[in-house]
């Protein structure tokens, strides 16, 4: 920056100029000081009638001092909520304490207008102590005021971004899930899925759709992770599943063929992958009802419900969870589902739920679920999922990860029930 | 509910030893992956992972220990697992983890392992 020689001549004036002005400037009336003052004054008698008052406050409010002094009384220049909690509050503590400060009223103008104030005031008494006037200041606080109102109304706005935030995740989850699980000719189907928190999306999935010459694919699975990444994963798995399972529809070749498309997606310090059971449903015209072969990828067994009254799971030893690994083992079994039977997929966030509120080391646990099949078969589709819907509904927060059932059964035909 | 993860260091001819105790869990799992970088293992060298400590583990928990496995064959190195408590054992055996993560009962055990393999 260059200094020119005006710029240092008008900076450096003889310094008893200076002093002139400055003492010139304290030579401030009282009285001027009293009316012109940045806040409002009012002096009042103890009935509340208003002695005196500064322009300030009359140039706020836009009345002539005549319409004030000796006719009005403080709370008549309040809105009527003022004047109840003058009444009240303001007046009282005000006789009792001597002094109040930082009252938050408003006050009415002349033309009806509202202003925010903040008011002091204070008591003062004679020589011998009885009180003689009440002296009020009052702060204009319109700046206060919009600052609550713009506090507000972004507290207000985060509310409806969170709701928007929940709606948004609550639709997503939908997307991730058939609308309605297709109907398959003498199968008697039923799903449910229980979403954990709505701040977050989760990672279960399941779809049941026809391939060809009569057959049938299914699948449930459980991304790992929660939130946008996991639905991703979950939205891919998904897709690949039903495309894989009409270019090869065996069970093993549609995971492996997951599991090469997760893995090579996904690598590194971030890898996603999931559990999940495929299963390719083939009417049995020999015996009756289906025959199911499920290949896993290191998902919980299948539960069996049989007819007789067993229950069993479906172990698939050796298979291994799909996407970490280039080259995942997948184990497969082959099951006879027969007339009265129901077979129940199931992820984790069922079996690994808290059984107390209180959220200790008491999980559900895969030999509590078994025992529940046994007392559940023999059943049907929908009376599995709502005996796990109920189950759920006892566990209450202790469920803390999204949960996915998926249950299929082969009714009876009426000869058979008949029998 | 607040959930701890307490991770601990230290480097043995053998490589590197990781000790984690407490929930490795989604809240914590991001923990033992941001470590992963640091540590500085050789070809050939060993990366246990000691769990004894580990009170809860999910998915979020076992895709840190697939980062860790990636981490280590990335360096040329191998991975073990330490003193596993049965749950996580068992959820290991679950997804078939099992079949890629040697496991021995403690860290020495798969110190002493690895020295056998490399005599």
């Amino acid at each position: 920056m260059c200094e020119t020689g005006d710029a240092a001549d008008s900076r450096d004036p003889a310094p008893v100029d200076e002093e002139a002005r400055f003492s010139e400037l304290l030579e401030d009336s009282a009285e001027d000081l009293y009316e012109h003052a940045p806040c409002g004054y009012l002096s009042t008698l103890l009935d509340g009638r208003i002695a005196k008052a500064n322009t300030t406050l009359l140039d706020w409010l836009g009345y002539r001092r005549g319409d004030l002094v000796g006719r009005m009384a403080f709370s008549d220049l309040l809105t009527v909520g003022g004047r109840l909690y003058h009444e009240t509050h303001f007046a009282p503590l005000l006789r009792m304490q001597g002094e109040i400060s930082g009252i938050a009223l408003e006050l009415k103008a002349a033309d009806g207008s509202h202003l925010p104030v903040m008011v002091t005031s204070t008591v003062k008494t004679g020589s011998d102590g009885q009180p003689l006037l009440i002296r009020t200041t009052l702060f204009d606080a319109r700046d206060r005021r919009a600052y609550e109102t713009e506090l507000l109304r972004a507290r207000q706005e985060a509310d409806q971004e969170r709701d928007r935030l929940k709606l948004l995740n609550t639709t997503l989850q939908k997307t991730l899930l058939p609308p309605t699980l297709a109907n398959v000719p003498g199968l008697d189907v039923a799903a449910h899925y229980h979403i954990a928190s709505v701040d977050e999306v989760g990672g279960d999935f399941y779809d049941l759709f026809p391939l060809a010459a009569g057959t049938w694919g299914l699948f449930l699975g459980d991304v790992c992770g929660k939130g946008a990444a996991a639905a991703a994963v979950t939205s891919l798995a998904r897709y690949t599943l039903r495309a894989a399972a009409v270019y090869d529809p065996d069970p093993a070749a549609v995971l492996a063929n997951l599991n090469t498309v997760l893995n090579h997606e996904y690598q590194g310090t971030d890898p996603r992958f999931c559990t999940v059971v495929f299963g390719l449903l083939t009417p049995d015209p020999d015996r009756g009802g289906f025959r199911i072969t499920l290949a896993s990828g290191g998902h919980p067994p299948a539960l069996l419900m049989r007819a007789d009254g067993t229950a069993d799971y479906l172990p698939t030893p050796g298979g291994q969870l799909i996407g970490a690994l280039p080259d995942a083992h997948i184990a497969t079994t082959t099951v006879h589902l027969a007339p009265g039977d129901t077979l129940l997929l199931h992820t984790d966030g069922l079996t690994e739920a808290h059984t107390t509120a209180a959220g200790g080391e008491d999980r559900y646990g895969d030999e509590a679920f078994l025992d529940f099949g046994h007392d559940l078969a023999p059943t049907t589709a929908s009376d599995t999922i709502g005996a796990v819907r109920d189950l759920l509904r006892t566990f209450g927060t202790g469920v803390d990860d999204d949960t996915a059932v998926l249950a299929i059964h082969v009714p009876r035909s009426l000869s058979e029930e008949q029998q | 509910m607040t959930q701890h993860l307490t991770l601990s260091t230290r480097t043995t001819a053998a490589g590197t030893v990781m000790e984690l105790a407490g929930e490795l869990d989604h809240h914590t799992a991001p923990q033992v992956r941001d470590a992963l970088p640091g540590l500085a293992l050789r070809p050939g060298q060993q990366l246990v992972i000691d769990l004894k400590g580990i009170t809860f583990c999910d998915s979020s928990g076992i895709t840190a220990l697939i980062a860790a496995r990636n981490h280590a064959l990335a360096a040329d190195a191998t991975i073990a697992l330490a003193a596993l408590p049965e749950h996580l054992a068992r959820i290991i055996r679950i997804i078939g983890l099992d079949q890629v993560f040697p496991t021995h009962p403690t860290a020495q055990h798969a110190e002493d392992a690895w020295r056998t393999v490399s005599d």
